[in-house]
């Protein structure tokens, strides 16, 4: 249980976030021990205030663990200083956001290899054909995000995600600001990355519908694994839901 | 594009083209004051040393006497005899020798008024174009007799005079009539750089000007074959003792250098006004970049999250701040021109002649102008900058987060210990005053910056609650704001910002305070003039000349034969060492204790008659010595003195702290006198009308002469000062008005970051108008916050300075609360001003992309 295997792409071991003290103290995280597999989509559910979003942050180095680890791909993420992290978070990981997702300035494709060009790196040309194209933003390319429609914008998103080829990409409620129908049309592209690019993704959503293009589905309450779902549907995810909330 | 943060940047700067706009014309008119100063002076320079070079024409060499100590271009030298002049031109290789006299000569309009010039106004004697000066003749004939005078042309055009016209002219010794025959130039100007010049042929020039066959240099010319060298060691030995020889571009030299003092501290004067401007805008530039990276915290964040590192946020923003610099360093330096024209305009307008001159911009004003241009704006970038750098990546999904990192500061500590280094400075420059006047001012000023940033730093903790009280008075005396919705609103606006609230009003602090500190300075010095005036002067009339030449002597010797008049005396002025430091000495007569109250406390004024010299107690304790001792003098022409000591007093306002008698100066140096003003007591008898309209008639003799009795003196003293005051508030100005569109600024951001509020308010029913006026009160309380700490920051600044100058000058210290009521009443039209544009902006919102903005 505490063994991360080899194949897991990221994980967390007795992770334990607290926030405030004393009397005040919340304890956003209560170790948790969780890994994600490579080449898998898992979707982490929960309520409001169960953890899922601070699981997520943690894991993605962009904020730190009161006690615990977190490690992602073989390195440990509290022996990284904030140079270190932001190399990581440039090479290894990618972040799809609910919204305000694009440098406003940048153009699609500019946005695409900002974290390559931030490091200084060539973007895989062939790679980035690919993604674009599967994405199909070949045509919009040169447009601001302020001409691109919010499904757009996501799949711009997720084309930064992917264009580094990072070892786990992370998104936060993906689809919360679209439609069902454009929503739909990200995840199956997300879900497409993951079975046909072998990317892997840790997605947070309190989204039924969402979750169940996932392979894996991890349930948060008052910050601790209460719940997993593999390969679900939303029809399994929902009904566990209710289940958890009674 | 290469690297993303150059991109990024350039992409950043661009899609706040508006928001850095205004960031960009803040810096553009400090560079530009800074580069139009260095315009203004090295133009006028370069012009002046032209004219110069130009008027030497033709001297090789120029004989004249020597002097013990002093300036030599300034000195009072004994003039030449020009008997002497038979000597030299007997030499071998002098091909010419001219006496130069040039004495004070004042022509008169044709409407009896004086030619008011800005330079000096000069008689002088001229053997013609053919001669050794570099003079031209461009109009008629060479005066060669007398009554005959040649007038510079730039001079007689603006007297109204043509060739041929009699021509009123009042030299050292009285009046003249002359007939003007020629018009004269140099190579390239009809002018003589602001001074009047009026030429005479040299028989005439030693009439008119009082010269008694004496010169005040001779001009040698030399033969072409002639060595230079030889031919002044050659004069040399001729020379008798007290006499020196010196080339004609030493002496251009020294006379062009003495002018170009004056204008180096106009320089430095307008590059003072300028380093203020600049300071003002550095915090429109910082506070610019706060809100800005505030308002992109998401963005930023983002990028962290996306990968960019910390360093290349910071090169994110601080680049943003290289390209504000960049382009309004390069304007800036455009906008410079014009401001020397503008200057230059403004005070030829007012009187003064600035030579026409080419514009010209070194290379020096190029590198300064980018070197404090771009110094300034990315010294203002780099706190924002370093803010930035500390947003987390986590706050691109969780804002508050990244507001809570940008709020963290040590702002208190470092507030406190700022304004405490600045007043130590300050004090310490003001009052010990290390190093004289460079150490006064040096520190003084850089004490004054530390001392506004520290306020500026520890009024972020008071902003909320002095804003909170503002909105609660005003618009006093009617209800105040907080009674209605949109002024409360204004009010909580206020105050939920207090670091932008404090740094947008700290910017219009620098400018009140400075403002206030000065008009206490200037109040204090004028209620000190008026006690002494009152205290220690008993002269009924003064006879003064506004111009830096002085009276003509015959003036007080003429006042002194009338009967309705009792005691005259002119006050001369001469320097001398005295146990080895040059003192300022002044001459009178001994009436002079009708005159003065000097508060003689030992001895008798009337021992001047008898050659002796009355000391103030100061030197006389400094020199230990007391009446019936002997002091030891250098004259500046090197004759030595012992002056026995016969009164020592006690109030230096007027007479300063040595006096002598006139017959003793005049015993010790030929150098031709000038009188800088008299005083005159009437007869007993005599009614004020019937002595007044005596001495005006001998006035009407003296056009340039100004003559005024207490009431009207110590007005035309206030003028002058009133005069210096206009001048420094509108030099003051361009700050204050940075200052505004810093807060212009500031409001535009806020309006701008508030859209989705103000579409809320709308969508609830709250009126555009409602909407302008809550801008508009939040931009009063903001300018009125910047006011009240300019003036509690200014007003002691001011006492200060008012203490640390010496009695002699401020004995009173005053606070004008006219003034003080003045700024805050301005300060509420500078928010009313400032807020035009941003209250209209945020009227203008539509109430759906309002709400729909994100």
């Amino acid at each position: 249980m505490t063994q991360v295997s080899t194949s897991a792409a990221a994980g967390a071991i007795n992770a334990s976030k607290i926030y405030g003290k004393d009397d005040s103290e919340v304890r956003a995280l209560d170790d948790v021990t969780v890994d994600f597999a490579l080449g898998q989509f898992t979707a982490i559910m929960g309520p409001s205030g169960s953890g899922k979003s601070t699981l997520m942050h943690c894991l993605a180095g962009l904020d730190s663990l009161t006690s615990g680890r977190v490690i992602i791909g073989d390195t440990d993420l509290a022996q990284l200083d904030d140079k270190q992290l932001t190399s990581l978070r440039r090479e290894k990981v990618g972040f799809i956001f609910q919204a305000y997702n694009l440098i406003p300035t940048l153009s699609a494709l500019e946005n695409i290899t900002l974290p390559m060009d931030l490091g200084g790196i060539k973007p895989d040309q062939e790679w980035l054909d690919t993604v674009v194209d599967k994405m199909n933003l070949r045509n919009r390319l040169s447009h601001r995000p302020s001409e691109l429609s919010g499904g757009q914008q996501q799949r711009v998103a997720v084309a930064r995600a992917l264009a580094s080829r990072p070892q786990i990409i992370f998104a936060d409620e993906p689809t919360g600001n679209l439609d069902s129908k454009t929503g739909a049309e990200i995840l199956a592209f997300m879900k497409y990355a993951v079975t046909d690019l072998n990317q892997t993704i840790v997605m947070v959503t309190h989204d039924p519908v969402a979750a169940g293009y996932a392979d894996r589905v991890i349930f948060l309450a008052d910050g601790k694994v209460v719940d997993e779902v593999e390969n679900p549907t939303a029809e399994l995810v929902l009904d566990r839901m209710k289940h958890l909330g009674s | 594009m290469s690297s993303p943060v150059v991109r990024l940047t350039l992409r950043g700067v661009l899609a706040r083209k508006f928001r850095i706009l205004l960031t960009i014309l803040a810096v553009v008119s400090g560079v530009a004051f800074v580069s139009g100063a260095f315009i203004l002076t090295d133009s006028v320079k370069s012009a002046i040393n032209n004219l110069f070079v130009e008027l030497r024409g033709e001297v090789d060499l120029e004989i004249r006497t020597k002097i013990a100590f002093g300036d030599s271009a300034r000195a009072e030298r004994d003039p030449v005899d020009i008997s002497l002049m038979k000597d030299i031109a007997a030499l071998d290789g002098v091909r010419l020798v001219e006496a130069n006299l040039l004495r004070q000569a004042t022509i008169i309009k044709s409407n009896g008024e004086p030619l008011q010039t800005s330079g000096p106004a000069f008689g002088i004697s001229w053997t013609g174009p053919d001669g050794l000066d570099g003079r031209t003749l461009l109009e008629g004939v060479l005066p060669t007799e007398s009554g005959k005078v040649a007038i510079d042309k730039a001079s007689a055009k603006r007297a109204g005079y043509v060739v041929g016209d009699k021509v009123t002219l009042v030299g050292p010794i009285g009046k003249g009539e002359f007939t003007l025959v020629g018009l004269t130039g140099t190579g390239s100007t009809s002018g003589g750089g602001g001074a009047s010049v009026s030429a005479f042929d040299p028989i005439t020039a030693n009439e008119f000007l009082g010269a008694d066959n004496k010169a005040d240099s001779i001009y040698v010319g030399l033969t072409p074959v002639a060595t230079r060298g030889d031919i002044q060691k050659a004069i040399e030995e001729v020379l008798p003792s007290g006499y020196e020889v010196i080339t004609g571009e030493q002496s251009a030299q020294e006379t062009a250098g003495a002018i170009n003092e004056i204008i180096d501290i106009f320089g430095k004067v307008l590059l003072g006004f300028a380093g203020i401007s600049l300071f003002v805008s550095a915090f429109l530039i910082f506070n610019t970049f706060a809100i800005i990276v505030s308002q992109r915290l998401r963005e930023l964040a983002l990028m962290r999250a996306v990968g960019a590192s910390t360093r290349q946020i910071h090169q994110m923003i601080i680049g943003e701040g290289l390209v504000v610099g960049i382009i309004a360093t390069g304007l800036g330096l455009v906008g410079g021109l014009g401001v020397a024209k503008g200057i230059t305009f403004a005070f030829n307008a007012a009187g003064a002649a600035f030579p026409a001159a080419d514009l010209l911009i070194s290379s020096r004003t190029v590198i300064l102008s980018i070197v404090i241009g771009i110094g300034v704006t990315l010294a203002a970038a780099i706190i924002p900058a370093l803010r930035a750098g500390r947003i987390p990546p986590v706050a691109a999904m969780r804002p508050e987060l990244g507001f809570s990192a940008l709020q963290r500061s040590k702002r208190l500590i470092v507030g406190i210990a700022t304004l405490a280094a600045g007043i130590a400075l300050f004090s310490v420059g003001l009052f010990v005053q290390p190093g004289g006047t460079v150490g006064t001012l040096g520190g003084s000023a850089i004490g004054a910056v530390f001392l506004f940033l520290g306020v500026a730093s520890l009024s972020t903790t008071i902003a909320a609650p002095v804003s909170r009280i503002i909105s609660r008075i005003l618009p006093f005396p009617l209800r105040p704001m907080t009674n209605s919705v949109p002024g409360r609103l204004a009010s909580r606006n206020a105050q939920r910002t207090p670091r932008r609230t404090a740094s947008t009003a700290s910017a219009l602090m620098v400018g009140l305070a400075l403002v206030s500190m000065v008009s206490v300075v200037a109040s204090s010095v004028k209620k000190s003039f008026t006690d002494q005036l009152k205290a220690s002067v008993t002269a009924d009339f003064f006879v003064t000349n506004l111009s830096f030449q002085g009276l003509p002597v015959a003036f007080a010797e003429r006042l002194a034969e009338l009967p309705e008049l009792g005691s005259v005396s002119p006050f001369r002025a001469t320097v001398a060492l005295v146990n080895g430091e040059e003192k300022q000495i002044g001459a009178v007569k001994p009436e002079i204790g009708d005159l003065v109250d000097i508060d003689i406390q030992k001895g008798s004024i009337d021992s001047l008659a008898d050659g002796d010299i009355l000391l103030y107690l100061d030197p006389a304790r400094d020199l230990n010595v007391d009446v019936g001792d002997t002091v030891d003098i250098t004259w500046q022409n090197g004759k030595r003195s012992t002056l026995t000591v016969g009164g020592i007093y006690a109030d230096s306002s007027v007479a300063g702290n040595w006096l002598i008698g006139l017959d003793t100066l005049g015993k010790v140096s030929s150098a031709p006198p000038v009188d800088f003003f008299i005083g005159a007591k009437i007869a007993d008898g005599i009614s004020i009308e019937d002595a007044r309209a005596a001495v005006e008639k001998v006035a009407a003799d003296f056009p340039s002469a100004e003559v005024q009795d207490q009431a009207e003196f110590q007005k035309s003293q206030e003028d002058q000062l009133n005069q210096l005051l206009a001048i420094v508030y509108g030099l003051l100005i361009f700050a204050i008005f940075i200052a505004i569109l810093g807060i212009a600024n500031t409001m535009a951001l806020s309006v701008f970051e508030r859209t989705r509020e103000f579409g809320l308010l709308r969508a609830v029913g709250m009126s555009r108008r409602h909407l302008k006026r809550s801008v508009r009160w939040e931009a009063i309380i903001v300018s009125v916050f910047g006011a009240t700490l300019g003036i509690v920051v200014g007003i002691p600044l001011g006492i200060a300075v008012a203490i640390a100058l010496p009695d002699s000058f401020v004995t009173a210290t005053v606070v004008p609360i006219n003034t003080i009521v003045t700024i805050l009443i301005a300060s509420i039209v500078v928010g009313i001003f400032a807020a035009i544009f941003p209250a209209r902006r945020a009227a203008k919102l539509d109430i759906l992309d309002a709400i729909a903005t994100h």
